[in-house]
């Protein structure tokens, strides 16, 4: 997917005076993240499960390269075949390769934030194979020719009208509003015929388990299911980082992921794959790739201050906890992770010149920092990336910070370095703003500040300092 | 936190650090801010050379201005001795969770930064730790509620203990704010540099505020403090937002009685 | 292409090595466990699903009504069998699908369906492993209007079904028909997540992990339209739960 990160500014704008999506965003909060909440506050050991998973995730990537050979391993053991992609283009022209060769006609799609990075549905449409997102949210957006607004509820921005228009062929503006199981239905009815007729599948992956070689999918549709069964051809592709050592780590991992994504104690689905059918199965595919995707992992892998970006499960809680992303939607974001966890590692993995707006657009309110399930530090990182934009820290050519901004943050500088300058500088801009505030208020105050005065109104400076204050009353100053 | 009233573990002295906003914006927040801990026996002095702990520029991400101005807070700060106490959840934060972050290429003065956050303490977490919660009765009549500063919240620890020290005022009608643990939008220049999306994080703010219905919002951070304040404004709205320490301060003049306790 | 020396030298430099160090297993982790521990985890873990059957049968089902399951607890193998049967009825079902799990031969459920005038059919395997046949359990599955199962276990913290789809238990069986009943033994429920994968553990150790694992809690549902929850969107929109007492 192309990074359009550079838009954040104005596609942020477009979404904030979008009454309906601001709408239908609230459900983000409103559902999944009260939803975590109340998992948490019901599972009596949840801060020892989020240290925990913090251990295994932060075990595992220090030990990536160990574990990536293990689980090679243990899928061409099982009969698999295992693809290493440097990139989204090799992985994606891999897969379309093999469908080819295996004479494909019908790809059926499980949620995938990886095969997104490949543009991959959109690819396979083109070179010919009927490609179909499996998951609700995925074929509403695939259907609307859109990105994905959630890492979990990826046509969250979208109205039920909306939903109406892609789905019913015969419904108008005016119409009746069907609702959500009537909806629903209708997108039953037309997938399960895809479902049978689907001869390759491509699917995610949420956790790979090295010492086995297993896959494990979380699901609540069956959609993930039907993915593992019914093509002779299953194609699942993962991130590198996806992995988890051993199969008993997949007890604290399932109990962080789902109670953190949607507040559920368990997905209704979970399926733990072994690899292609066995010999004395009476379905199931016959052939399992794997896919293991860099994309620009190593950077982050690379990065002392970012590595710890990897340990992320994809559970969308960042996303739910950000009033941030709450407000500005998914799409503002550009590319394919949304909110915390995007504003983290697309600018690393797409280039931080053109996403320098991600790491700022922050109050550092540290929400996701507490919601995360493995505990990634996420406003170190954000800090982190605003030091590099600002002031080119680790490469001279992701500075994007202008003149302008340099100079005030210099003068603000040598206004803080000594108490007398301290003091008059701010006596001079009390005086200075004093014609504009009446009743110690201003409502309209001069750059830099006039962003504030767009919508708020802005305090007027003291005319006198604490300071002063202080040594009137007597006694105290020193 | 945990609390801890053992009287013989109480301070009776502190340097109190300001905060730039506090001294140059909002100094009636640091008046108050003296007499809440007068009030509590706790004399209090003030370094005259006190600026800035250097927070805008870090979190701008503009260090090398940064570093210069939080290093000169250490050599100023580390001077006196015991608890240095700030009207600020997030200058505190600065200190005691992001210093080692700005000094990380020099140990010594990362560790000299360590020493002086482990005894520098936001006001509402040193009274609720050293003296309790219910160290402080007034009175202070009118509906209040209460908006969870996020640094305060998140990186100090502080949660209810506010709302405590303002249930034990006398006349004060408590009640909580729906999603009060949610940002207010300030986030210091962010409010400035996205003040489209900051505002709108703000407008959702005021709504529960509003609804909430109380005449005065208490706040712990008079950068949160001025962004609702500024936003109520704007809106025609009465309700006052007020810093905690003010607040106590208040109810401390007009109890009828007005003894330290010891 | 990225040979996969080249693409694991890679991580290994980015991780400021020269070479693929054997990680020491940390304590915070479950870690790899040898054979001995694993299966010591996985006989506790029967042990206590065994000495506890009651009162995780009775957890499991109230578990498994709080996620969707309708739970039935049958007083008897006739009680089971005929509640089926009472659904096949209810569902109209002409076409009832079925697994070899034993526990559907205890309660002799077979009798019960076919009375009802449904055709039942079993997920044995025919030994013809041609596309045809494949084709032909598809269709079977897809077109049956009830799929029934035993369990391999249960879970009672979640309220979760656990099947390992092998010869006589196909993974459609519990997918593709728009109702699936479960038939749930006493002695089958473990307590946790925790006893579940130690028993998985326990049997990769030796070497017989199952092909596959499905864990099952409730129907089929998504909230991918306006956050409002619906039920049965590509699994089964009706699930049920048959507790055997013991």
């Amino acid at each position: 997917m192309k990074p359009l990160t550079v838009n954040f500014r104005s596609k942020a704008a477009l979404t904030l005076a979008d009454a309906q999506i601001q709408q239908s965003i609230e459900h983000v909060y409103t559902g999944f993240f009260k939803g975590r909440l109340t998992a948490a506050g019901d599972t009596p050991d949840w801060e020892d499960l989020r240290t925990k998973g913090k251990a295994i995730k932060d075990h595992t990537i220090a030990h990536l390269d160990y574990y990536l050979g293990l689980l090679t391993d243990n899928v061409e053991k099982n009969g698999g075949s295992v693809f290493f992609a440097d990139d989204a283009e090799e992985a994606r022209q891999h897969i379309i390769d093999l469908a080819h060769k295996r004479k494909i006609k019908t790809v059926i799609k499980s949620k995938s934030m990886v095969s997104e990075e490949m543009g991959l549905a959109e690819a396979m449409t083109d070179e010919g194979f009927e490609t179909v997102e499996t998951d609700l949210g995925e074929y509403i957006i695939q259907l609307a020719n859109e990105t994905p607004y959630h890492l979990i509820a990826p046509a969250v921005h979208k109205s039920r009208a909306d939903v109406a228009k892609l789905l019913d062929d015969d419904y108008k503006d005016g119409d009746r509003v069907p609702d959500a199981t009537e909806l629903t239905m209708m997108a039953r009815k037309k997938l399960r015929c895809v479902f049978e007729r689907a001869d390759m599948s491509v699917t995610g992956v949420n956790f790979a388990v090295a010492e086995s070689g297993s896959i494990a999918l979380v699901t609540n549709e069956g959609n993930g299911r039907m993915s593992t069964t019914v093509p002779r051809v299953h194609v699942a592709v993962m991130g590198m980082e996806k992995i988890v050592p051993s199969i008993q780590d997949l007890s604290t991992m399932l109990r962080i992921l789902i109670r953190s994504a949607t507040g559920q104690r368990i997905s209704t689905y979970v399926t733990m794959v072994n690899g292609k059918r066995k010999p004395d199965e009476e379905e199931g595919p016959e052939e399992f790739h794997l896919v293991i995707m860099n994309n620009g992992r190593q950077k982050l892998l690379e990065d002392a201050q970012m590595r710890e970006s990897l340990n992320c499960i994809r559970c969308g809680a960042c996303l739910n906890a950000c009033p941030v992303y709450r407000k500005v939607g998914g799409h503002a974001y550009g590319w394919v992770y949304p909110g915390p966890i995007g504003a983290i590692v697309t600018p690393v993995l797409t280039g931080l010149k053109d996403a320098g707006n991600l790491p700022s657009a922050s109050s550092l309110c540290g929400a996701c920092h507490d919601a995360c399930p493995v505990k990634i530090n996420i406003p170190k990182m954000l800090l982190e990336l605003r030091y590099r934009t600002a002031e080119g820290s680790t490469a001279k050519e992701e500075r994007t910070s202008s003149a302008k901004e340099r100079g005030i943050w210099k003068a603000w500088r040598m206004g803080m370095m000594g108490r007398k300058r301290f003091d008059i500088g701010s006596r001079i801009a009390s005086i200075a703003l004093k014609p504009l505030s009446r009743n110690g208020w201003l409502k309209k105050a001069p750059p830099p500040l006039s962003g504030w005065t767009s919508t708020r109104d802005f305090p007027a400076i003291s005319a006198s300092s604490l300071k002063s204050i202080l040594k009137k009353r007597s006694g105290g100053s020193k | 936190m945990p609390e801890n009233t053992t009287a013989t573990l109480r301070p009776d002295r502190v340097t109190l650090f300001a905060s730039c906003m506090v001294d140059q914006l909002a100094p009636n927040v640091g008046e108050s801010t003296v007499e809440v801990l007068e009030y509590l026996g706790v004399s209090v002095d003030f370094l005259n050379d006190q600026t800035c702990c250097g927070q805008p520029a870090f979190n701008s991400g503009f260090r090398s201005e940064a570093y210069p101005v939080a290093e000169r807070f250490i050599d100023l700060f580390e001077k006196v001795k015991g608890p240095i106490v700030v009207p600020s959840g997030s200058c505190a934060a600065m200190v005691r969770n992001y210093y080692g972050d700005l000094f990380r290429d020099n140990k010594e003065l990362a560790d000299r930064a360590k020493r002086v956050g482990e005894r520098l303490f936001e006001l509402t977490e040193f009274v609720s730790r050293f003296f309790g919660t219910d160290a402080i009765s007034g009175k202070r009549v009118g509906a209040a509620t209460y908006h969870k500063c996020c640094h305060l919240l998140r990186e100090i620890g502080v949660d209810e203990q506010p709302v405590e020290m303002l249930t034990n005022i006398e006349g004060l009608e408590y009640s909580p704010l729906e999603r009060a643990d949610v940002c207010c939008g300030f986030g210091g220049a962010f409010s400035v540099k996205m003040p489209d999306i900051s505002s709108a994080i703000l407008d959702e703010k005021l709504d529960f505020i509003e609804a909430n219905g109380s005449s005065t919002v208490v706040a712990a951070d008079t950068g949160c403090v001025y962004q609702m304040q500024g936003g109520l404004r704007r809106r025609g709205s009465d309700v006052q937002v007020v810093h905690i320490a003010q607040v106590l301060a208040e109810s401390i003049r007009n109890s009828s009685t007005s003894e330290a306790k010891r | 292409m990225a040979d996969r020396a080249k693409f694991i030298a890679g991580v290994t430099a980015g991780l400021g090595r020269t070479e693929v160090l054997s990680p020491i297993s940390i304590t915070e982790t479950a870690g790899f466990e040898d054979a001995a521990t694993a299966k010591a985890n996985a006989d506790k873990a029967s042990t206590d699903a065994s000495e506890r059957s009651i009162e995780l049968a009775d957890q499991m089902a109230e578990e498994a009504a709080k996620a969707g399951w309708k739970v039935h607890r049958a007083s008897n193998a006739e009680d089971a069998a005929s509640y089926i049967a009472r659904i096949c009825v209810e569902k109209k079902a002409t076409s009832v699908l079925r697994s070899n799990h034993d526990a559907l031969d205890q309660i002799g459920v077979d009798a019960a369906i076919t009375n009802t005038g449904a055709t039942l059919d079993t997920t044995e395997h025919s030994g013809d492993y041609s596309q045809d046949q494949i084709e032909k359990s598809k269709s079977k599955a897809f077109s049956a209007e009830i799929g029934i199962t035993g369990v391999d276990y249960a879970i009672a913290e979640t309220g979760t079904v656990v099947l390992h789809p092998r010869s006589g238990l196909s993974r459609l069986v519990s997918l593709a028909p728009p109702t699936h009943i479960a038939v749930l033994r006493p002695g089958e429920v473990l307590d946790s997540l925790d006893e579940l994968f130690a028993m998985e553990r326990n049997d990769f150790m030796s070497g017989e992990l199952a092909g596959s694992m499905n864990l099952i809690s409730g129907p089929s549902k998504t909230a991918d339209i306006e956050g409002t929850t619906v039920t049965g969107i590509h699994g089964p929109l009706e699930v049920h739960l048959v507790i055997l007492a013991g």
